[in-house]
C-alpha cells in the first residue's frame, strides 16, 4: 500500500514566480491496483511520480509504503522496490551497452554490483526466452547495441527491464507517448499481460484517455493539483471515454489548452 | 572525403615513422644539439658563448659543426621530446642548457653512451648529473652557475649602507631559486640583512607579490629566476614608482634597468663550456673523465641611468672595478 | 630508424597508460576530467621521493597507483557530494595538485638516475644480455600496458563495470538499478586517476627525474590519444577500444615526433598539438546522442 499524506510542494518558492502544485494532497493506492492518471498539462501527474520516487523533494507531508515512511530516502534507495519506465524510450536503457549486457544490468538489480561476472552465461536461456515474448526478434539480437534498435524496440527492453527484478510498485511516466500508434498498442498490451502476470501495483501516467479507460482497475483525472475524477471498482470497469471527455474538456478550456 | 582525410593522416603518421631515416651527413663534419630549457637573456648569452668556445675549439659552425637547437620553453615535456630527436638524429653531443634539459638530455643519451655537456646548471650534485667529489655520474659533464651570493650582498652594503631588508621574489616551481634562497637567508645576517622572501607559482601573480613586497623592505634582488626575470619590467616599474632600488643577478638584468649586480658572465660561462665540448668531440677526453666546473669569478655591472633616477652615487671602488658599465635602459 | 621507433614507442607506451585513464573518464564517464594534469606528475613526485628514500621502485608504481585513486576520489567527491560541474571539479584538484605535487617532492625538480628503477636494477643487470638491453624499456612498458589493458577489459566485464559503463550511458537507469550514480562516478574517477598516476611513476622512473612541469598539457594527449584511436579503429569491431586508445598514444606520439623531424620547432608542439586534435575532431566530427541526467 502507498500513502501519500498531507503533502504541498511549491516551485520556485520566495521568488515572484511561486506557484502551488500540491496543497494538502493526499493519495491512497492499495496493492495490485493499476490506476491510470489523465489530467492536462501542469496537473501534477508526472510531479506526483516524481515525489513517489524521490526524484524531487516535497516541501511538507509524508509518503508511506506499507507503514514504513520514506519520505526522507533518496530516490536510488526507494527505486529499488520501484521500476520506472519513462517516456523517452532513451531513459530506459544503456545505448552504448549490447540487450544481453542491458539484461544482466536489469536482472542484478537489488544485488551488489561487485567483481563477478556481469553477464551470468546460466541467465542467458532465461533472458532469450523472456525477449521472446515480446515478439520483436531481440532473442537473436542479443549482441546488438541498445542504441540500434527502434524506440518501440528499447521501450518494450525498458519495460522488460524495469520489472525483472522482484519489485512492489510500477511506475509508468507517459510510456507510450513518444511511440507510434501500432507500436504504443503493443507496448500496451505488453504492460498489462507483465502487470498482470506479476501481479505488479502499478501507476500509469498517460495522455490517451482510451488507454486510461482501456486498462487498469482504477482511474484518476487531476487538474492543478487535485484529483477530480476517481473511479475503481466496477465504476472504473463501466466507465466510457465519453463520461471522462467531458469533465476534461472543461478543464482545459479553463487552462486555455 | 573523411576516409581521404583519414587516410592522409595515417599516411603522414607513417611517414613521421621513417623520417628519421633520411640523416644528411657530411664527411668530417660533427652534429651537436643544443637544448635550453627556457629563453632570456643569461641563457641566450650562454648559447652564444657555447659556440663561441667551440670554434675556439675548432668547431665552426657551418663548416665542420652543424648545430641543431631546439627551446623547450620552460615545459618539462617538451625537454624530453627535445632529448628524444636528438637522439634520433643521431647527433655527437648534445649540449644542454638548465637543469631540467640536462636531465632530459641525460636520461636519453645515456642509453646510447652520447656525451651531454651541460651548462647554467647550478647544482649538478642535487641533480645527479655528477657526484660530491666533482665527478661526472655518467657520460656528462658541464659547467655550474653558481650565484655568487656573498659578493652580491657585500656590494648591496656598499652601495645602501642604510638598508635593512632585502626582498626576494621567486618560483616555488624552480629548484634553481629554492636553493639560492636558502643560501641568501644563511647568509644574509653577515651583512646585517634580513632577508623577506615572496614565493610565486605563476607569472601571473607576480604584480600582487611585487606590490605586497615593495611595501616592506628597502630593496629588492634578483635571483636567476626563469619566470621572475621573464617579468622583470613588471617588477622594475613598480619599484620605480616606489623609488626602490632592483639589484640584478647577472649583467643582461642590469641593461633592462636593475641598479647592479655582481654577476656571472653567462657569455663567459658558455665560452667554457664550449672549450669542454671541443675537448670531448676531439676525442681527447670522454665527457666521463672531466669533472664539472664551477664558475664564481663574478664581477661588477652597473646602471647609471638607473642610478640618476633613484638618486643614489654609485661608490666609485665600484664603478672603478666594473667590468662594464650602462648609460641608459635598454628596452 | 630504430633509435627514433623505440623513442615513440617508450613515450607512447607510457602515455597509452594514461590514455586508457583518461578512456574510462571521457569515454565510458562521459565526464571531461582535468585532474590528470595533476595527477600525471603527482605518479612522479610520489614515486621520485619514495625511491629517494630507499623504497623499492615497483612498490612506488603500487603506491602511485593509489595516490591517484586518492586523487580521482576527492575530484569525485568535489563533483558529486560539494554539486561543482565536472569540468570545474577538475580544474580544482589539477591546481591543487600543483601545490600538493611540490609538498610531497620537496621541491619542482627531483633526480634518481642514480637510483634503482624497474628499468635498472640489479636485477636486470644480471639477468639481460648486452644486446637485449636498448629493447628492455619497450618490453618492459610493453608488459606492464598488456597487464594494465587486460585488467581493465576483464574489471569492464565484471558487474562493477557494467555499472560504469552504465553510468556514462544514462545516469537515469543507475538510479533505476537501485545504485547511487555518484559513488558509481567515484570509482570510475578513481580508477582513471589511477592510472595516470601509475603513468606518471613509471614516466618519472624511465627519464630518471621528477620535473613539476611535465603535467601540462596531460590531457590534451591524454584526449587526443583517446580520440585518434577510437575513431581511426572505429569500423575494427574486433579491436577493443582499450588497444585503440593504446595505439592512438603511439600514432599520436609518432606525429609529434614527425613534426619535429620536419623541421618543426620544439616551441610550436603545442600548435602542432591543438592542429592535430581538431583535424581529428573534425573527421571524426562525432555528435554524442546520450541522455544527459534525467532529461
Amino acid at each position: 500500500m502507498l500513502e501519500l499524506r498531507n503533502i504541498n510542494k511549491y516551485y520556485n518558492p520566495g521568488t515572484i514566480n511561486e506557484m502551488c502544485l500540491f496543497r494538502d494532497f493526499n493519495l491512497t493506492i492499495l496493492d495490485q491496483e493499476f490506476v491510470s492518471v489523465v489530467g492536462s498539462n501542469g496537473s501534477g501527474k508526472t510531479s506526483m511520480l516524481n515525489i513517489i520516487c524521490g526524484s524531487i523533494p516535497t516541501d511538507q507531508g509524508s509518503i508511506i509504503v506499507n507503514q514504513t515512511d520514506i519520505t526522507t530516502m533518496s530516490e536510488f534507495k526507494r527505486l529499488r522496490k520501484i521500476g520506472r519506465v519513462y517516456q523517452n524510450p532513451a531513459m530506459g536503457t544503456c545505448p552504448s551497452m549490447t540487450i544481453l549486457e542491458n539484461m544482466s544490468l536489469a536482472d542484478n538489480k537489488g544485488q551488489s554490483f561487485n567483481l563477478r561476472w556481469g553477464t551470468n552465461k546460466k541467465r542467458i536461456e532465461r533472458y532469450k526466452e523472456s525477449l521472446k515474448s515480446l515478439n520483436l526478434g531481440l532473442e537473436d539480437k542479443l549482441d546488438v547495441t541498445v542504441g540500434a534498435l527502434s524506440g518501440g524496440q528499447r521501450q518494450a527492453m525498458a519495460l522488460l527491464m524495469a520489472t525483472m527484478t522482484p519489485i512492489e510498485f510500477l511506475i509508468l511516466d507517459e510510456h507510450t507517448a513518444a511511440l507510434d500508434p501500432k507500436t504504443a498498442e503493443l507496448i500496451m498490451e505488453l504492460t498489462d499481460r507483465i502487470v498482470k502476470e506479476k501481479k505488479l501495483t502499478t501507476i500509469m501516467v498517460t495522455h490517451n484517455l482510451r488507454y486510461a479507460v482501456e486498462y487498469g482497475n482504477r482511474l484518476l483525472m487531476m487538474h492543478q493539483g487535485n484529483v477530480v475524477i476517481d473511479q475503481a471498482g466496477n465504476n472504473k470497469r463501466t466507465l466510457k471515454i465519453e463520461d471522462i471527455l467531458d469533465k476534461f474538456n472543461e478543464i482545459s478550456i479553463e487552462c486555455g489548452n | 572525403m573523411k576516409k581521404l582525410i583519414m587516410s592522409a593522416l595515417i599516411l603522414t603518421m607513417a611517414a613521421g615513422l621513417l623520417a628519421g631515416c633520411a640523416n644528411s651527413k657530411k664527411e668530417g663534419q660533427v652534429t651537436i644539439g643544443i637544448g635550453q630549457f627556457a629563453e632570456h637573456g643569461s641563457l641566450d648569452n650562454c648559447r652564444e658563448g657555447f659556440l663561441a668556445g667551440l670554434a675556439e675549439g675548432g668547431y665552426v659552425e657551418g663548416e665542420n659543426l652543424k648545430v641543431l637547437f631546439e627551446n623547450a620553453q620552460a615545459d618539462g615535456g617538451t625537454a624530453a621530446q627535445i632529448a628524444d630527436n636528438f637522439m634520433a638524429k643521431k647527433v655527437d653531443l648534445i649540449a644542454a642548457i638548465a637543469t631540467p634539459m640536462a636531465q632530459s638530455a641525460y636520461s636519453a643519451a645515456k642509453k646510447k653512451d652520447v656525451p651531454v655537456i651541460f651548462t647554467a646548471v647550478t647544482d649538478p650534485v642535487m641533480a645527479e648529473l655528477a657526484k660530491e667529489d666533482k665527478t661526472p655520474n655518467g657520460n656528462i659533464t658541464g659547467t655550474s652557475d653558481k650565484l655568487p651570493v656573498e659578493k652580491q650582498l657585500e656590494m648591496i652594503r656598499k652601495v645602501l649602507p642604510e638598508a635593512k631588508t632585502i626582498g626576494i621574489m621567486y618560483s616555488t616551481s624552480e629548484v634553481n631559486s629554492v636553493s639560492a634562497i636558502e643560501e641568501y637567508k644563511a647568509v644574509a645576517p653577515n651583512y646585517g640583512f634580513e632577508i623577506i622572501e615572496s614565493g610565486i607559482s605563476t607569472a601571473a601573480d607576480i604584480p600582487l607579490a611585487a606590490d605586497n613586497l615593495l611595501e616592506k623592505v628597502d630593496c629588492l634582488n634578483n635571483l636567476t629566476d626563469n619566470t621572475v626575470v621573464s617579468s622583470l619590467p613588471v617588477i622594475l616599474d613598480k619599484a620605480q614608482e616606489k623609488n626602490i632600488p632592483v639589484f640584478g643577478s647577472e649583467v643582461e638584468q642590469v641593461k633592462l634597468g636593475c641598479l647592479a649586480t655582481v654577476g656571472l658572465d653567462y657569455f663567459d660561462l658558455g665560452v667554457q663550456t664550449g672549450k669542454m665540448a671541443a675537448q670531448v668531440l676531439r676525442g681527447e677526453k670522454k665527457a666521463s673523465e672531466i669533472n664539472f666546473e664551477v664558475i664564481e669569478e663574478a664581477s661588477f655591472y652597473g646602471n647609471n641611468a638607473v642610478a640618476d633616477q633613484l638618486g643614489i652615487t654609485l661608490p666609485e671602488e665600484l664603478v672603478n672595478s666594473a667590468k662594464e658599465m650602462f648609460d641608459e635602459i635598454s628596452e | 630508424m630504430l633509435t627514433i621507433l623505440l623513442g615513440i614507442l617508450e613515450e607512447g607506451l607510457v602515455y597509452g597508460i594514461m590514455a586508457l585513464g583518461v578512456y574510462i573518464t571521457y569515454k565510458i564517464l562521459d565526464f571531461p576530467d582535468l585532474s590528470v594534469d595533476g595527477t600525471f606528475p603527482l605518479g612522479g613526485a610520489v614515486t621520485a621521493i619514495l625511491i629517494v628514500s630507499g623504497v623499492n621502485p615497483v612498490l612506488t608504481l603500487v603506491i602511485s597507483f593509489f595516490a591517484g585513486a586518492v586523487a580521482g576520489v576527492i575530484t569525485g567527491l568535489i563533483h558529486v557530494k560539494l554539486k561543482v560541474r565536472d569540468l570545474l571539479s577538475g580544474i580544482i584538484m589539477m591546481t591543487a595538485l600543483y601545490s600538493i605535487n611540490l609538498r610531497i617532492a620537496g621541491r619542482a625538480n627531483l633526480s634518481i638516475f642514480s637510483k634503482e628503477s624497474i628499468f635498472e636494477n640489479f636485477v636486470w643487470d644480471k639477468l639481460i644480455p648486452d644486446f637485449f638491453s636498448p629493447y628492455l624499456v619497450v618490453s618492459l612498458l610493453f608488459f606492464i600496458i598488456v597487464i594494465m589493458k587486460l585488467l581493465l577489459d576483464l574489471y569492464l566485464k565484471t558487474r562493477s563495470g557494467y555499472l560504469l559503463r552504465a553510468v556514462g550511458d544514462n545516469e537515469a537507469l543507475v538510479t533505476s538499478l537501485a545504485k547511487d550514480k555518484g559513488t558509481v562516478k567515484i570509482l570510475g574517477l578513481a580508477i582513471a586517476n589511477a592510472l595516470v598516476a601509475l603513468a606518471g611513476s613509471i614516466y618519472a622512473q624511465m627519464s630518471g627525474f621528477f620535473e613539476i612541469s611535465l603535467g601540462t598539457g596531460t590531457i590534451v594527449i591524454g584526449l587526443a590519444s583517446v580520440i585518434i584511436g577510437t575513431n581511426i579503429f572505429k569500423r575494427f569491431t574486433y579491436f577493443k577500444a582499450t588497444t585503440a586508445v593504446i595505439i592512438g598514444a603511439i600514432l599520436y606520439k609518432a606525429c609529434v615526433s614527425f613534426a619535429i623531424s620536419l623541421g618543426m620547432e620544439a616551441s610550436d608542439l603545442k600548435l602542432i598539438t591543438a592542429t592535430l586534435f581538431l583535424v581529428i575532431l573534425i573527421v571524426s566530427n562525432e555528435r554524442k546522442r546520450r541522455v544527459k541526467g534525467n532529461a
